[in-house]
C-alpha cells in the first residue's frame, strides 16, 4: 500500500450507479468474481433472524446480492474476520474484504503484528457515516435499519455512536481500493485505487482511472475538519471528567470485569490475556494483607488495573473503532477514553495506527531522538 | 518443600552500621513467614564473613539466603559463590542493596532504616519465588572468522593460524590482496609493495588451516565470544551458502576513496588526465605513466586533501603517498615538474621527514594553498589557487592527480549491523576505546584492524592486525570452556501468538520463528538475557528466568506496600 494519502487524478474513476449505489457496488464485486479477480468476498450481511448483521465470506456469487456494504451496526469488527481467514497464511483464495475505514486500519495494524497475511486479500473501504450503538439498534432492528438508511442519505451522524460522531478518519484510505460516495454526482460513486493491487483489479475490470476526485476530496475535507473540531472539543471535555486518579477510579468503578471490551477489540489478540491468567490470582494472604493495609479490598479486585493494562497495550494500535464501547454492558465510555489516550500516545510517535503497512509499530522502532515531550523539564 | 530463609545484614564496617538501625531491621523481618534466622555481621564479604555465612547455611539447614548489604554489582557473585560452597543453588539467593540505596543517600537514620526494612522484606518475598537454575558449560570454539582479504586480513590470518585453530578468511573480490596489490612500491623504503603481499598470499593459500572464501560475503553472524554462528554467501553463485562456527571475528574490510565527483572544482570525470591516486597507482604499476594521448606528462599537479573538508578529517597517508608518486616520476620521467598543493603536510614519524627532505628538489614544488580549482586550458589543465598570502595564482599542467580522503567501504554499515558493533566518526568501525581498546569493539569477540577502523598506512595496519591476533590468541584458548548465560529468555509455546515483535528487538539474533507452529523460539545458547523480547512481547509469552513477572510482582508489591 502506498504512503500517499492524497489521491491525485489518475487514481480514480467515476462509476455510474443508476440502479442505486449499494446495488452498483454489489454489481462491481460480482463482475470481479465473474472475471476471477476475486474468489470470495468478505462482506457484512443481515442474519437470517433479521436482528443483527454478521461478516460472511461469500464463495457462491449468487449470494452477493444480500451483501450490505454499509451495515447499520458493527457486531463484529471486520479485522477480526480477516484475521480469522488469513492468520495462518494467505491461503489460495483471492479475497476482497469490504469494510469500514477503521476496520481496514485495524486489519493493517494486525498485519504488522503478524495476525493477518494480506498478500491475497484486497481491502476495500467505503466512506463511513458511522454505525448505530448496538443497544439502541436492538430495541427495534427493523425500524432502526430504516432510520440508519435515512441518516446515511443525509449523512447525519447525530444518531450514530458517540465515537463515530467524533471520527476524523471516516474516509481515510488505507486499503487497496476506496469507494467514495461523498461529493459524487447523483447516481454515481467514485472508485479510488490506492495501491498496485488496486490498480491491477481496475485493469482486469477494464476500469480506466482517469477521473478527478476534487469534489470528493473537498467534501471529505469539510466533514473531516468538522469532525476533528468536535473530536477535540469532546475529548477535552472527557479528559476533564476522567482526568486524575479519583475520577479515573470513579469512571472504571462500574466495570464488572467481564472483559467483553477485550474480546470485542480487534487488536487485542493475545492467546491468553494476562488478566485472565493465573498470574492475577493470588494467595488469600495477599488479599488479606491488602485489606489490612487499606482497611478493605473490593471484589472483584483490580478492574482499573485491567483497564489501564489494556490501555497500555492497545493505545499505540487503537483505531477508535468503538467495538469495546458497544460491548460494554455497563455503558462505560471505553472507546472514547481509549480514543483520547490513543490520540496522545500515537501523537508522541507521529504514528497513526493502520495508516500504512510499511510504518513499523513504534514499540519496535528505535529512534535516538524521541519522547522529549515526556522528559522531566528540570533535567 | 519447607522454606528456611536466612537473612544476614552486613554492617559494612561503619558504612551501614552508622546510618541504618540494623537491630530494627532484624526485628522487622524476623517474624516473616519462612525466616528462620536473621543476624548482623560486621563485614560479610571478608574471608571471615564468607566462612560465617557458609557455616550458618549449614547449621540452620537454610534453603534460601537473603543478604542486605551493598550493590549487587559489588558482591552478588561473592555471595552466590558462598551459596554454591555451602551446597545451595546460587540462584536461591537475593541481595538487597541497603548501602548505596539507603545508608549513603540520607543523613536521616530513621528514613534509611525504614527503607532498609522495605528492601529487605522485598528481597525475602522475592526469594520465596526463586527457582534453582543450573549453569551449563559449552566448549569454546577457537576458530576465527576474518572478514577482508587485504593486508590486514591476511596478516591477522597468518598470525592466528595454528594446527588447533581454523581460520576462515572471507574476501568479497575474486582474489586476495586488496589495495596493496596496486602499489608498485611502498614508502618510505621504496621497496616493492605488491611483491611482499604476493609472498603472504602464497603463505595463506598453502596453509591448510586457513580456509579462503573469495567472491564471498558474510551474511549473518549470531552468538557471542567463543560461539558465533556464521553464514557466508558466495556472490557469484547466489544460492551457495556455507555455515560454520567460530569463536571470534576480525573485521579487516579496509577502505575506499572519497568520490572526487562530489567536489566538482577539481574537474574529475569532467576533463581528461585528472586521476585519483588509486587510478594513478594502477597506471604506474601497469608499466607506463602517460597522458590520454599516449605521451608522458611534462608537468603534474598533485592535489592533496581532496574531500578533507567534506569528510571532516585528515586521511593521514595521502601526503606520504603523494611524495612516493613524486619518486615514481623522478625515477621514470626525470625532467617532469611536479607541484604539490596541500592544506597541511602530514609527515609524522621517525623516517617520514627524511623521506620528504630527500624528495624535495629542483623540479618538485610544494604549495600551501586553498581554493584550488582545475579548469581546461587548451590541451592543458589549469590549476588556479590562492597561495598562503591569499593572492591568486595559475599554473598550467598536463596531468592532475587527486589524493581523495580515505573512507570506509560501502558495506561497512551492513557489516556493523551483522556483527553488532557501531560505527564511529566518518563511518569507520568504532573501537571500544580510542586509547585503551583500539582493536576491540563494543561486542566481545569482534575485533577491528586496518583502514576499516580509520585511515592508516601499511605498517600501522600490520600493527593492528597483530594486536587483534594477540587479543584473540590470549583469550580464545583451544579447549577452554565457556558458560552461556543462565538467566535466559523463554517463550511459552502456548502463549506466543506469532507477532514476531520479539525478533525485531533481539540484539543477539537469539530468536527464530518456527513457521510450522507460527511461534517464536529462543536459542538459549545465544540468548544473553537482556530482556528486550520480554518488554516487547505483547502477549506475556516471553519471560526471563530469574526475572519472572511473578518474582518482580512479589518484590515490587512488598517494596511499595
Amino acid at each position: 500500500m502506498s504512503k500517499s494519502k492524497d489521491n491525485s487524478d489518475g487514481k480514480a474513476a467515476v462509476i455510474s450507479a443508476k440502479a442505486g449505489v449499494k446495488e452498483s457496488i454489489i454489481d462491481f464485486l460480482k463482475k470481479a468474481m465473474d472475471k476471477g479477480v476475486f474468489d470470495a468476498v468478505l462482506i457484512p450481511m443481515r442474519v437470517p433472524a433479521g436482528d443483527s448483521f454478521a461478516y460472511v465470506l461469500i464463495k457462491d456469487k449468487t449470494l452477493l446480492k444480500d451483501g450490505v456494504p454499509l451495515s447499520p451496526i458493527m457486531s463484529v469488527q471486520g479485522a477480526k474476520a480477516v484475521s480469522s481467514v488469513t492468520r495462518l497464511g494467505k491461503g489460495k483464495m483471492k479475497i476482497a474484504a469490504v469494510m469500514r475505514p477503521c476496520e481496514i486500519r485495524a486489519t493493517i495494524e494486525l498485519s504488522k503484528l503478524g495476525q493477518t497475511d494480506l498478500e491475497n486479500t484486497t481491502l476495500i473501504s467505503m466512506d463511513c457515516p458511522g454505525v448505530l450503538p448496538m443497544s439502541d439498534f436492538l430495541i427495534d432492528p427493523e425500524k432502526n435499519i430504516k432510520i440508519f438508511n435515512e441518516a446515511v442519505q443525509k449523512w447525519d451522524d447525530a444518531i450514530m455512536r458517540p465515537v463515530c460522531q467524533i471520527c476524523d478518519k471516516s474516509s481515510m484510505i488505507a486499503g487497496d481500493i476506496h469507494i467514495g460516495t461523498l461529493g459524487a454526482k447523483k447516481d454515481t460513486f467514485f472508485i479510488i485505487s490506492n495501491s498496485q493491487k488496486g490498480n491491477d483489479v481496475m485493469d482486469k475490470l477494464d476500469i480506466v482511472l482517469k477521473d478527478s476526485i476534487d469534489s470528493w476530496q473537498a467534501k471529505v475535507k469539510n466533514i473531516t475538519e468538522e469532525k476533528h473540531k468536535k473530536r477535540e472539543k469532546n475529548l477535552k471535555d472527557l479528559k476533564s471528567k476522567i482526568g486524575g486518579l479519583d475520577n479515573l477510579l470513579d469512571t472504571f468503578s462500574q466495570c464488572i470485569n467481564c472483559h467483553n471490551c477485550m474480546k470485542a477489540c480487534p487488536i487485542c489478540y493475545c492467546r491468553l490475556c494476562y488478566f485472565d491468567s493465573d498470574k492475577v490470582k493470588h494467595p488469600s494472604e495477599d488479599y488479606l494483607q491488602r485489606a489490612e493495609i487499606k482497611g478493605s479490598i473490593r471484589f472483584l479486585p483490580d478492574t482499573t488495573l485491567f483497564q489501564m493494562g489494556r490501555m497500555m497495550h492497545m493505545s499505540l494500535s487503537c483505531v477508535s473503532c468503538g467495538a469495546c464501547e458497544d460491548a460494554c454492558p455497563m455503558s462505560i465510555p471505553v472507546a472514547q477514553i481509549f480514543s483520547m489516550i490513543a490520540d496522545e500516545i500515537q501523537g508522541l510517535f507521529d504514528y497513526v495506527s493502520g495508516r500504512d503497512l510499511d510504518e513499523p509499530v513504534p514499540l519496535v522502532a528505535y529512534k535516538e531522538e524521541e519522547l522529549h515531550e515526556v522528559e522531566d523539564a528540570n533535567d | 518443600m519447607e522454606r528456611k530463609i536466612g537473612v544476614y545484614i552486613c554492617e559494612c564496617g561503619p558504612n551501614i552500621a552508622e546510618k541504618v538501625d540494623i537491630d530494627r531491621v532484624i526485628d522487622a523481618v524476623s517474624p516473616l513467614e519462612g525466616v528462620v534466622v536473621a543476624k548482623r555481621y560486621k563485614l560479610l564479604c571478608s574471608a571471615d564473613g564468607k566462612k560465617f555465612l557458609e557455616e550458618e547455611i549449614k547449621k540452620h539447614g537454610l534453603t534460601h539466603l537473603v543478604v542486605s548489604a551493598c550493590s549487587p554489582k559489588e558482591h552478588e557473585k561473592t555471595f552466590m559463590e558462598v551459596c554454591k560452597n555451602a551446597g545451595i543453588n546460587p540462584y536461591l539467593f537475593q541481595l538487597a542493596n541497603i548501602r548505596e540505596q539507603c545508608a549513603w543517600i540520607t543523613d536521616d537514620k530513621d528514613e534509611a532504616t525504614k527503607k532498609a526494612i522495605r528492601l529487605t522484606k522485598a528481597a525475602i518475598r522475592r526469594v520465596r519465588y526463586h527457582a534453582s537454575l543450573e549453569k551449563k558449560e559449552i566448549e569454546s570454539n577457537p576458530d576465527v572468522l576474518v572478514i577482508g582479504g587485504g593486508i590486514a586480513g591476511i596478516e591477522a590470518s597468518l598470525q592466528l593460524t595454528s594446527p588447533d585453530r581454523k581460520i576462515y578468511l572471507v574476501e568479497k573480490a575474486s582474489s586476495l590482496g586488496g589495495l596493496i596489490t596496486n602499489f608498485e612500491k611502498t614508502y618510505p623504503s621504496m621497496k616493492p609493495g605488491s611483491d611482499s603481499i604476493k609472498q603472504k598470499i602464497q603463505d595463506v593459500n598453502k596453509n591448510e588451516n586457513i580456509k579462503v572464501f573469495t567472491d564471498s560475503e558474510v551474511e549473518e553472524v549470531l552468538g557471542f565470544f567463543g560461539n558465533f554462528e556464521v553464514k557466508v554467501k558466495n556472490v557469484t553463485e547466489e544460492d551457495k551458502t556455507v555455515e560454520f562456527n567460530v569463536g571470534a571475528v576480525v573485521l579487516a574490510t579496509g577502505s575506499t576513496l572519497f568520490d572526487p565527483e562530489k567536489t566538482p572544482q577539481y574537474g574529475y570525470k569532467k576533463f581528461d588526465n585528472v586521476l585519483t591516486s588509486l587510478e594513478f597507482e594502477k597506471m604506474n604499476i601497469s608499466g607506463k605513466i602517460s597522458l590520454k594521448n599516449g605521451k608522458p606528462p611534462k608537468s603534474v599537479a598533485i592535489i592533496h586533501c581532496v574531500g578533507r573538508d567534506e569528510k571532516g578529517y585528515c586521511s593521514e597517508i595521502c601526503c606520504m603517498y603523494s611524495l612516493k608518486f613524486v619518486r615514481y616520476f623522478m625515477d621514470k620521467i626525470p625532467d617532469v615538474n611536479v607541484s604539490n598543493f596541500y592544506s597541511d603536510l602530514c609527515i609524522p614519524g621517525k623516517s617520514h621527514q627524511k623521506f620528504y627532505e630527500q624528495t624535495k628538489g629542483k623540479n618538485v614544488d610544494f604549495v600551501r594553498s586553498s581554493d584550488v580549482d582545475v579548469t581546461k586550458k587548451g590541451d592543458k589543465l589549469g590549476v588556479q589557487y590562492k597561495d598562503e598570502n591569499g593572492s591568486k595564482s595559475n599554473l598550467s599542467v598536463d596531468m592532475v592527480i587527486l589524493a581523495p580522503a580515505i573512507e570506509p567501504t560501502s558495506d561497512a554499515p551492513q557489516l556493523a549491523e551483522i556483527t553488532n558493533i557501531s560505527q564511529g566518526d566518518g563511518g569507520f568501525f568504532a573501537e571500544e576505546h580510542e586509547k585503551l581498546g583500539p582493536v576491540s569493539t563494543s561486542t566481545e569477540g569482534v575485533y577491528i584492524t586496518g583502514c576499516a577502523q580509520g585511515p592508516k598506512d601499511i605498517s600501522d595496519t600490520i600493527i593492528q592486525a597483530e594486536a587483534a591476533s594477540g587479543k584473540i590468541l590470549s583469550s580464545l584458548v583451544p579447549g577452554r570452556k565457556i558458560e552461556p548465560e543462565v538467566k535466559t529468555s523463554h517463550i511459552s509455546e502456548s502463549l506466543c501468538i506469532g507477532c514476531k515483535l520479539c525478533l525485531s528487538v533481539c540484539s543477539y539474533g537469539a530468536i527464530t520463528f518456527d513457521e510450522a507452529k507460527k511461534i517464536s523460539v529462543v536459542n538459549e545458547v545465544i540468548c544473553r538475557g537482556c530482556g528486550n523480547c520480554v518488554a516487547a512481547c505483547p502477549s506475556g509469552a516471553a519471560t526471563i528466568k530469574h526475572f519472572t513477572f511473578n518474582q518482580l510482582y512479589q518484590e515490587i508489591s512488598e517494596a511499595v506496600q
